[in-house]
């Protein structure tokens, strides 16, 4: 299975940060104003321009076509992200989007779970508040953290209805450890589950591992990117092909692939 | 302002700026970005006669001012570039420019006389930065006589209009030009990326996978043009001058340094619409030079032109 999934067709826009809030330390959320970038498919991403040679892939964690305006929420990392969390209110962007495959909506007859680690939640925010209006049953979230202060978004899955495991990693929220293990659990209960999981490579390739054999998982990922578009090459992953492995591209074949697709070391 | 640039063997450009080989992919990748019929030229990214898998990622790192790059040259090999992309690039009305490589001068010929059986496809651009697999694996573009011997190989199978693109990573690239030039190259374009590394030091390792890297943007902008007027010096054939230009007056550089026409690169991934801005202003920059043409600003720095005179002492700017 390949993610054919595609979104809207991305363009360069400049969109006002109409809000800015920081919902935990060195993390920051800016709504944007744009009516192109509010039809993207959760999973897509915005390429922003912050003043250095390349922009900044950053998914989307919020999506709200009726207002026009679509949300980032991202960590201080590098010079890219602190001069985009110096960003205060009424500032316009310089911004390329929506770009990339996002995510396919879940079959509805069968459940869904949602697996994010660090700044890989907010794009299953998006994710989760797109479909459960459209599907029988809110999903089950389980989100991880090093610590309870760096927990994103829980309060946000929980008024959606959400079932909400957490887990962190020295234990001060929830359950001590990784998501792996509630994500373990959930499967061994639903054979036919559906999952969306977005975090750090290596969570990623544990979510994976915990789901092989299972058709319906759906990776998000993160790589150094150029272009953004599949001109440059620089964001590849390694893939299954039909003669061996091959490098594809996380910004034009992804951010969103198929578990199975995916090859990790 | 006529901004038409004649080059050899008919082909001519609309205006002198070309999408770099490399950054503008195959074609089709930023057409909702760039109205790709305006641009002077398209060079696309290195296509090989076989697949080339490339390298690991990590593949680019940012440097102050300029980007490293070790994409490897990945590519999926002429004959889906022939059914894939070229149908696309055709249509859009640019010129085509297919950069060719090899592991070895057979497999700069197989890809060159693939690219005989196809219509539009409109010049070659010799990429003599690949490692000679027979060799040893040293670049063809190190040294002269199998610079010289790639070029002749691939002069013997095409008719088409071919520039040989030069590697900055040698002592005198004056000495790799002229061997070109004697080869049967029509034109050179300069310069490919420089050599360079960085170090991860969270990973402790260098920060790419192919472990060193290209270095492209801004900061190689000297090099290039150093590079340019050198070789304009020590070859009768036209030059296409690159590295690090970011506007129309980068553009004004290398034409003064000897360039006919420019490749934009690095500076269309953060602005993927800065050719098209250039192409637009470079009348005006011009202008306000006191230059009405480009053929008359080619050139203009290189020794023995006559400088303008030194304003008189009453003159304010
Ligand atoms: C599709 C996609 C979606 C993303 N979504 C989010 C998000 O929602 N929230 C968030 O906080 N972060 C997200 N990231 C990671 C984010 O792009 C990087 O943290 C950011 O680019 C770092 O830039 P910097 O200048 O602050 O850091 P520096 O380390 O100074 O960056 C230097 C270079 O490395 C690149 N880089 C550094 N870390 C990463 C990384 N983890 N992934 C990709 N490139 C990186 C930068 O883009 C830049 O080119 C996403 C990445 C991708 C590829
Ligand atoms: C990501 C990337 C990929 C490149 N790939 C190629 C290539 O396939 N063949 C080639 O001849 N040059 C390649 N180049 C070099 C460029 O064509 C150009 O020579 C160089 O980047 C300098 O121009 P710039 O500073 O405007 O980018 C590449 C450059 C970059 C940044
Ligand atoms: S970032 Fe250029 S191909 Fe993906």
């Amino acid at each position: 299975m390949v993610n054919k999934e595609v979104g809207g067709l991305a363009e360069m826009v400049r969109g006002r940060v109409v809000k800015r809030h920081e919902p935990a330390p060195g993390h920051v959320e800016l709504w944007i104003h744009s009516p192109v970038l509010a039809k993207a498919i959760p999973g897509q991403f915005v390429h922003v321009a912050t003043g250095g040679m390349l922009r900044r892939p950053i998914s989307f964690s919020r999506l709200d076509h009726s207002a026009g305006t679509a949300a980032i929420l991202f960590q201080i990392v590098g010079d890219g992200t602190r001069w985009l969390a110096s960003v205060q209110e009424g500032v316009e962007l310089d911004l390329m989007g929506p770009l990339g495959r996002g995510f396919a909506m879940p079959d509805p007859r069968h459940p869904w779970c949602l697996v994010g680690g660090g700044v890989g939640i907010p794009p299953l925010l998006a994710a989760a508040t797109a479909w459960t209006p459209f599907l029988n049953e809110p999903p089950t979230v389980v989100l991880g953290a090093r610590e309870s202060a760096l927990l994103l978004l829980e309060e946000e899955f929980r008024a959606l209805g959400a079932a909400v495991e957490v887990t962190t990693d020295d234990g001060s929220q929830g359950q001590r450890g990784t998501v792996v293990g509630p994500l373990a659990h959930w499967l061994a209960k639903h054979p036919t589950g559906q999952v969306y999981a977005c975090g750090p490579t290596p969570m990623l390739g544990a979510v994976a591992r915990a789901s092989q054999g299972q058709s319906n998982v759906w990776l998000a990922l993160e790589q150094r990117m150029g272009c953004g578009v599949g001109a440059c090459l620089a964001c590849v992953v390694l893939a299954n092909g039909q003669n061996g492995p091959v490098y594809r591209r996380v910004c034009t074949d992804g951010p969103v692939f198929a578990a199975e697709e995916l090859i990790f070391e | 302002m006529n901004l038409e640039v004649q080059l050899p063997r008919g082909l001519r450009l609309q205006n002198p700026i070309i999408a770099a080989s490399g950054t503008f992919g195959f074609g089709p990748e930023y057409a909702s970005f760039v109205d790709i019929g305006a641009l002077g030229a398209v060079s696309v990214k290195g296509v090989s006669p076989e697949p080339w898998p490339g390298n690991p990622p990590p593949r680019v790192w940012e440097t102050p001012l300029g980007l490293l790059n070790s994409i490897g040259l990945q590519n999926h090999g002429v004959e889906v570039f022939c059914h894939q992309d070229l149908p696309f690039l055709r249509d859009t009305g640019t010129k085509v420019i297919v950069n060719i490589i090899g592991h070895t001068v057979e497999e700069y010929q197989r890809v060159a006389e693939r690219l005989n059986a196809e219509k539009g496809v409109d010049a070659l651009e010799v990429n003599i930065s690949c490692p000679n697999i027979k060799e040893g694996g040293m670049s063809f573009g190190q040294e002269p006589d199998q610079a010289f011997a790639v070029v002749q190989a691939v002069r013997r199978v095409t008719d088409l209009p071919m520039m040989v693109k030069l590697s900055p990573n040698v002592t005198y690239p004056t000495v790799i030009a002229q061997a070109v030039e004697a080869a049967g190259a029509d034109m050179i374009s300069a310069i490919n990326t420089v050599m360079g590394l960085a170090i991860d030091v969270k990973r402790r390792r260098p920060a790419l996978g192919g472990i060193t890297g290209g270095l492209s943007g801004p900061a190689v902008k000297p090099v290039a043009l150093r590079i340019v007027y050198e070789v304009a010096q020590a070859v009768d054939i036209p030059i296409i001058g690159m590295g690090g230009i970011n506007s129309a007056l980068d553009v004004v550089e290398f034409l003064m340094a000897g360039a006919q026409a420019v490749m934009v690169g690095t500076v269309t991934f953060q602005y993927p619409n800065r050719m098209q801005e250039i192409i637009e202003a470079l009348p005006a920059v011009l202008r306000s030079l006191q230059l009405n043409s480009l053929s008359e600003t080619v050139g203009l720095a290189l020794p023995g032109r006559v400088p303008l005179p030194p304003a008189s002492e009453d003159a304010y700017e």
